[in-house]
C-alpha cells in the first residue's frame, strides 16, 4: 500500500505546475546578443515580470509595445525579463527589430526551453510577476491588453513598497 | 516485494497512457506556427490555377473536380 502511495505522489509531482506562492525557479541564460549571462539571483531585491515569449507567437507581438512602456514607467525597483523561447536567436532579434523601438528591458534567449519546462508554461505568452524575495505573486496566461497593464502596474506598485 | 513489482508494472502501464509522451507543449509549437503550415498557400495556388484555366479555356469554372464548365471534361 505504501509503495502505491509513494508512486501516486511521484506521479502527481511530475505534473506539478508553478503556482502563486512558489519560489521562482532559477535559471542561467544568456542575453540575446550573447554578451551577458543572467540568473534569477541577479534580479533579487527587484520586482520582476518574467515574460516567456516567441517570435512566432501573435499574442507576444501584441503585448510587447505595452511591455516597453511598462519598463519605461518603472525605471527603479522593477525589471522586465523577457525570455525568448525561439529556436534561433535571429528570429527573436528580427521580431524585436520590427517593433521599431529601443528595448529597455532584459531580453534572454532560451533555445533549450528550460524555462518553459521549469514553469510548466501552459500557453504562449505567459508572464510571472515575482516579488523582491523571488516568490511568484501572479501567473498571467495569455497576452495583456492596456487594462491588464493598468492592473499589473497597481500590483507592481504594491510589491515595490 | 509483491507490491513493488505491481507498483512498477502499474507505473509502466500508466506511463504508456501518459499524454506527456506525445503532447506538444505550447512553447514547442514553433514549426506549427510556420506560415507553410497554413492552408492559405494552397488556397492561393488554387486561385492561380483557376485563373490560368480561365485564360486557357476562355471560360469560367473548371476549378472543381467534376466538369470544367466548357463541356470538354
Amino acid at each position: 500500500m505504501n509503495y502505491i502511495l509513494i508512486f501516486l505522489l511521484l506521479t502527481f509531482n511530475l505534473f506539478a505546475e508553478v503556482n502563486v506562492g512558489d519560489k521562482a525557479p532559477d535559471f542561467t541564460l544568456k542575453t540575446l546578443d550573447g554578451k551577458q549571462t543572467h540568473t534569477m539571483q541577479d534580479f533579487k531585491g527587484k520586482v520582476v515580470l518574467l515574460n516567456l515569449w516567441a517570435s512566432w507567437c501573435k499574442g507576444c507581438k501584441k503585448e510587447m509595445p505595452a511591455f516597453v512602456a511598462l519598463q519605461k514607467n518603472n525605471k527603479k525597483g522593477f525589471e522586465l525579463v523577457a525570455v525568448s523561447l525561439d529556436d534561433s536567436k535571429d528570429k527573436a532579434t528580427h521580431f524585436l527589430s520590427t517593433l521599431n523601438q529601443k528595448i529597455p528591458f532584459t531580453v534572454l534567449h532560451d533555445s533549450k526551453k528550460q524555462l518553459g519546462k521549469a514553469y510548466s508554461c501552459s500557453a504562449m505568452p505567459s508572464s510571472y510577476l515575482i516579488d523582491k524575495n523571488g516568490v511568484i505573486k501572479q501567473v498571467i496566461i495569455g497576452s495583456l491588453d492596456s487594462n491588464d497593464i493598468k492592473t499589473l502596474q497597481n500590483e507592481i506598485n504594491k510589491l515595490k513598497q | 516485494m509483491k507490491y513493488l513489482i505491481s507498483s512498477a508494472l502499474l507505473s509502466l502501464l500508466m506511463l504508456g497512457c501518459s499524454e506527456t509522451l506525445t503532447r506538444v507543449k505550447p512553447y514547442e509549437k514553433e514549426h506549427f506556427a510556420d506560415t507553410k503550415m497554413t492552408l492559405n498557400i494552397l488556397e492561393g495556388r488554387t486561385e492561380h490555377e483557376g485563373h490560368i484555366f480561365l485564360i486557357r479555356e476562355a471560360s469560367a469554372g473548371g476549378d472543381s473536380t467534376f466538369q470544367g464548365g466548357c463541356g470538354c471534361r
